[in-house]
């Protein structure tokens, strides 16, 4: 019994020794989340927030590590240490505050919602009764939809990933999906699959909606979240930001 | 539609290699445990079997996605405490080795339930008499009981064997770049989540079905010793 318990903890123990290097920072993503965070090819993890994150690393003269984390587990995962901050599109919001600090606002698209053409569904709740709505489980989305859908009479469905709940709505078992706007224009509207919805009417408005994203750092991580700040402003100024963003979209995904 | 991976073939490839690491791995420690798990359960010390008993079955009563989360997380918070403590820098669970260890942690409860019926199955005369020509328990245990009761045992290895390797597909959720993650990047990439799906799900059926020509093998070694009273 006593040799079995040796060899499970031997097994445990092939860890990583994780020296406190001032010039790397671990950062914790999901690449799931294209155009923002994805997986190339080769797997390479890239992005407009992994470009981002990169450049404030540039002026923070700090090397970035990723990390991957399921979106799920990423705060408990930040707050066991695996990584130094959260860079996954994460939307700043009061519950999330409770948890992990944010870094100032990296970027804020808007919200939307997508239905089928002519299906006449509107994001007023009366149009929605009765029907299915998906989003993935966890977001801002599902909050709202929670808020205001699911008490009258609209079926609410969270989904791990954005790929189910887009599975879901070809296939007709939903009639409705919410996120972010980009996320939506890029995985859905411009591929060929998505070419008979439409976004639904009027634009979604809610303080819900929040701020916008930023990285999550551990409470206690005071000076990291000034460092992210800064440099964070620093790209902003420059004109860096700029550059980037203009890399992946059309419009200026910081929002107001 | 067309079957091209679009490049991703290598990623799928490397996440089938971490998901067959894990599976095995994990086999083999929760093989380990079960024999343990069954001979403590059985054993005349009520400690041991108490010991056991609460292991089984607060094991097997919860669901094996939720203690992942649970060990998962608690144990690196824990570490990350004494370390802190100490002063000492942070040691990483590597992904791997925790997702090893988690699974080989739950399965070893069903390997206990499996082993203990293949240990009742071979009649107690084979171990007595042993024991009573001056074998050590050890070695009677090696030679007497371990290969009669594997023939036993093996329906329920592979049952559970096939189980491990599926409970593989979820360890994604623990920072792991297994094959269904890797499906996940790579369908999410490409938006062609559903053809990725299909391919890991073939990956999976593959690697099933090659476990079982082997398991037959196995069943039929162990088979030895009796297979003559077969018609």
């Amino acid at each position: 019994m006593k040799k079995l318990w040796l060899l499970g903890a031997l097994v445990a123990l092939s860890l990583q020794a994780f020296a406190l290097n001032a010039q790397t920072i671990k950062l914790g993503t999901d690449p799931t989340f294209a155009p923002f965070e994805s997986k190339s090819p080769s797997g390479e993890i890239i992005g407009f927030e992994i470009d981002i994150a990169k450049a404030m690393c540039e002026k923070m003269g700090v090397k970035p590590v990723w990390v991957e984390n399921d979106f799920d587990t990423i705060i408990p995962a930040l707050q066991a240490k695996k990584f130094d901050a959260i860079v996954s599109g994460m939307a700043v919001n009061e519950k999330r505050k409770q948890q992990i600090n944010f870094t100032d606002k990296v970027f804020h698209t808007p919200a939307g919602m997508v239905v089928r053409k002519g299906s006449g569904l509107t994001t007023r709740v009366e149009t929605l009764k009765g029907k299915s709505i998906g989003m993935q489980q966890g977001t801002i989305f599902e909050q709202y939809a929670r808020k205001y859908y699911a008490p009258n009479g609209v079926t609410v469905t969270p989904y791990k990933t954005p790929d189910l709940y887009r599975a879901d709505l070809l296939a007709g078992r939903l009639d409705a999906v919410m996120d972010d706007a980009v996320v939506l224009q890029t995985t859905l509207l411009a591929t060929p699959e998505g070419k008979d919805f439409e976004y639904a009417k009027p634009a979604l408005k809610d303080e819900i909606f929040g701020v916008g994203a930023g990285f999550g750092v551990r409470k206690e991580d005071t000076a990291l979240l000034k460092k992210l700040n800064k440099a964070l402003a620093d790209i902003r100024k420059d004109g860096t930001y700029a550059k980037i963003a203009k890399k992946y979209f059309t419009f200026d995904p910081y929002g107001d | 539609m067309t079957l091209s991976l679009e490049g991703y073939s290598q990623l799928i490839l490397a996440g089938t290699w971490v998901t067959l690491k894990i599976s095995f791995l994990s086999l083999v420690v929760s093989f380990l445990i079960g024999l343990a798990g069954a001979v403590a359960k059985l054993s005349a010390n009520p400690v041991a079997s108490w010991g056991a008993g609460v292991y089984t079955t607060l094991i097997r009563g919860i669901p094996a996605l939720v203690l992942m989360l649970l060990l998962y997380f608690s144990v690196q918070m824990g570490l990350n405490r004494v370390t802190e403590h100490f002063g000492l820098h942070q040691l990483d669970i590597e992904p791997v080795s925790a997702a090893v260890m988690v699974l080989g942690f739950i399965y070893g409860a069903y390997f206990t339930e499996t082993f203990r019926g293949a240990y009742l199955a071979v009649p107690r005369g084979q171990m007595e008499a042993a024991l009573a020509i001056g074998m050590p328990w050890f070695r009677a245990f090696r030679r007497i009981q371990f290969p009669q009761m594997m023939r036993f045992a093996l329906p329920g290895v592979a049952n559970n064997w096939l189980v491990v390797i599926k409970t593989a597909g979820l360890v994604s959720l623990l920072g792991v770049n297994d094959m269904v993650k890797a499906a996940r990047q790579a369908g999410n990439a490409t938006m062609r989540q559903f053809f990725f799906y299909g391919v890991v799900a073939v990956i999976f059926l593959a690697i099933t079905s090659l476990s079982q020509v082997l398991l037959q093998y196995l069943e039929r070694r162990f088979d030895i010793g009796v297979r003559e009273a077969r018609l």
